[in-house]
């Protein structure tokens, strides 16, 4: 029995012009099951975003295989929908048109366009908001539209490339609460990539550390902390524990040259 | 900042308040100047003849108001303007009409492929660096003292700000905004479509309000350099029979004709830029 994404020696090495090559990934193994939420944690450059981009199908890796659901993965796909680390939002788009990007590509007609992104509007809390530009918006609210584009195409996948890394702490926190609920309402299979130990925890099943360049998995930990999460697991014992934890298998990654 | 943002969405949520720039009366005021210093000019221009003694010899280089006023009504009401305004106006437009079909993909192309980049780049530096105007006899022998010599000077005026823009401006892409689009499987042309002309807009617009300029002196040069009819036309065939104020109108017409271009780009930006910054107040 497979997993429900399986990457298998997955090798890729950048090659700008002009300058040295850069090993992002080598011999790369991942599974994840179906309808998890996955963490990445890893020092900065290992590769964790050029991963999530493989999956996403924008870069290619050299060698090494990556499934999904049984099917290679050759290109983008709405099966696939990334929330990107500095929203991506098309400034020129309001709120409304911004979620409906995915399914104006996909050539959904006007009438279900407007009641898919009228529904996860509501869903991210931007009910009044459609008619705004991304500038008129705070940063917790621009990655609400990046949330609600990204669930827009009914993805099975939802890729996150560190999505709350732009927002103050208390925005964060609250974004965190607003995914776990969406999480769990919509049911799809998370593949969440983070700097920060604390979030990994408190969102994932389970944790993956990566090494240093070129990445690799390096330990995954499965977190057995009871769903729903509250606030309040993040000062329990057990969570900490969890955090020094995954801390020492990272520090040795960061310190380590 | 991104607190100020939010709550300046708020402010906009709430119909009701508005921060305008400046009050009605301070731009009532700045109007006021503006006109009162033309009519003033126009005034003591109109004035200074009647006051002092000229000699019949130097009367014949100028003019006044009154009398250029006299002659762009008697024109427009005999309807003597239209042929020559017809001709300048159609040389004007056509080239300008080309020179955005083919300025514009073509930047957008070149700004994208690095093959076609490295083909175009040698032709366009050369030709951007030779002053456009000294094609013209050489367009006049190939396409006579019609309009296809005027179009082709006028296209090939306006045309290398639009293009070089375009370029610029393409240029300048967020590569993040090309891989969200590119992640819902859109094509080059959806690329192009959704992300690169919307980006690139600000410089586009920029290109054509030069291009308006240099398609107008297009026009003024063919004309006065050799042409059959036109405005410009109009205007040297009046000075050799000193006839200032002729020469004044189709100054004036010029004149007016490139301020309203201008106007409607200025239209064409307000409304393409409704999703930038500093223009959410304006709106």
């Amino acid at each position: 029995m497979s997993a429900y994404i399986q990457g298998r020696n997955v090798n890729l090495t950048f090659r700008p012009p002009n300058r040295r090559p850069v090993r992002a990934l080598q011999n790369f193994d991942i599974d994840v099951n179906e309808g998890e939420f996955l963490s990445i944690v890893g020092p900065s450059g290992c590769g964790k975003s050029t991963f999530l981009n493989v999956l996403l199908g924008l870069a290619k890796p050299d060698s090494g295989d990556i499934m999904l659901g049984g099917k290679r993965i050759e290109g983008p796909g709405t099966d696939r929908a990334m929330v990107f680390q500095e929203f991506g939002l098309l400034p020129w788009r309001t709120v409304q048109s911004n979620v409906e990007l995915g399914l104006e590509l996909k050539g959904v007609a006007t009438e279900t366009r407007r009641e898919v992104s009228q529904r996860l509007i509501e869903m991210v809390g931007l009910v009044g908001f459609e008619t705004h530009y991304p500038h008129e918006l705070s940063g917790g609210m621009k990655q609400r539209v990046g949330l609600a584009r990204a669930l827009a195409t009914d993805p099975d996948v939802l890729l996150m490339d560190e999505p709350f890394a732009a927002l103050d702490a208390q925005t964060r926190d609250l974004m965190q609460v607003e995914l776990l609920r969406i999480w769990q309402e919509a049911k799809k299979t998370v593949l969440f990539v983070t700097h920060q130990i604390d979030e990994a925890i408190y969102l994932s099943d389970r944790v993956m550390v990566m090494t240093k360049r070129p990445g690799q998995a390096k330990k995954i930990f499965a977190i057995d902390l009871p769903r729903p999460r509250d606030y309040e697991m993040r000062v329990t014992r057990e969570f900490n524990d969890l955090k020094l934890e995954i801390w020492n298998e990272l520090k040795d990654e960061i310190t380590s040259r | 900042m991104s607190e100020s943002h939010a709550l300046k969405a708020d402010i906009a949520a709430d119909d009701d308040l508005v921060t305008p720039g400046r009050t009605g009366w301070q731009r009532f005021e700045s109007t006021l100047y503006g006109a009162g210093s033309i009519v003033v000019l126009l005034l003591v221009w109109e004035i200074v003849p009647h006051l002092i003694t000229i000699s019949a010899g130097t009367k014949l280089f100028f003019t006044t108001p009154s009398q250029i006023g006299g002659t762009l009504w008697t024109m427009f009401a005999t309807g003597t303007i239209w042929k020559p305004l017809g001709v300048s106006a159609s040389g004007f437009s056509l080239g300008l009409v080309l020179a955005i079909a083919v300025g514009l993909p073509l930047g957008v192309l070149i700004g994208r492929s690095r093959t076609l980049n490295a083909m175009f780049d040698p032709f366009i530096t050369a030709f951007n660096a030779t002053p456009r105007l000294v094609f013209l006899p050489l367009l006049m022998l190939w396409f006579g003292l019609g309009l296809g010599s005027k179009v082709v000077i006028v296209f090939i005026g306006a045309l290398f700000p639009i293009l070089i823009n375009t370029y610029e401006g393409v240029r300048n892409t967020d590569r993040v905004l090309v891989n969200v689009v590119r992640s819902f499987g859109a094509s080059e042309w959806d690329v192009a479509r959704l992300v690169v002309v919307p980006n690139a807009m600000p410089y586009i617009i920029a290109g054509l309000r030069l291009a308006i300029g240099r398609a107008v002196l297009g026009v003024v040069v063919a004309e006065f350099f050799g042409s059959e009819s036109g405005l410009g036309v109009m205007m040297v065939q009046a000075a050799g029979r000193y006839q200032v104020a002729v020469v004044f109108a189709g100054l004036i017409v010029f004149a007016a004709l490139s301020l309203a271009m201008t106007a409607l780009v200025q239209i064409l930006e307000n409304r393409l830029s409704r999703w930038r910054p500093q223009h959410a107040g304006n709106e």
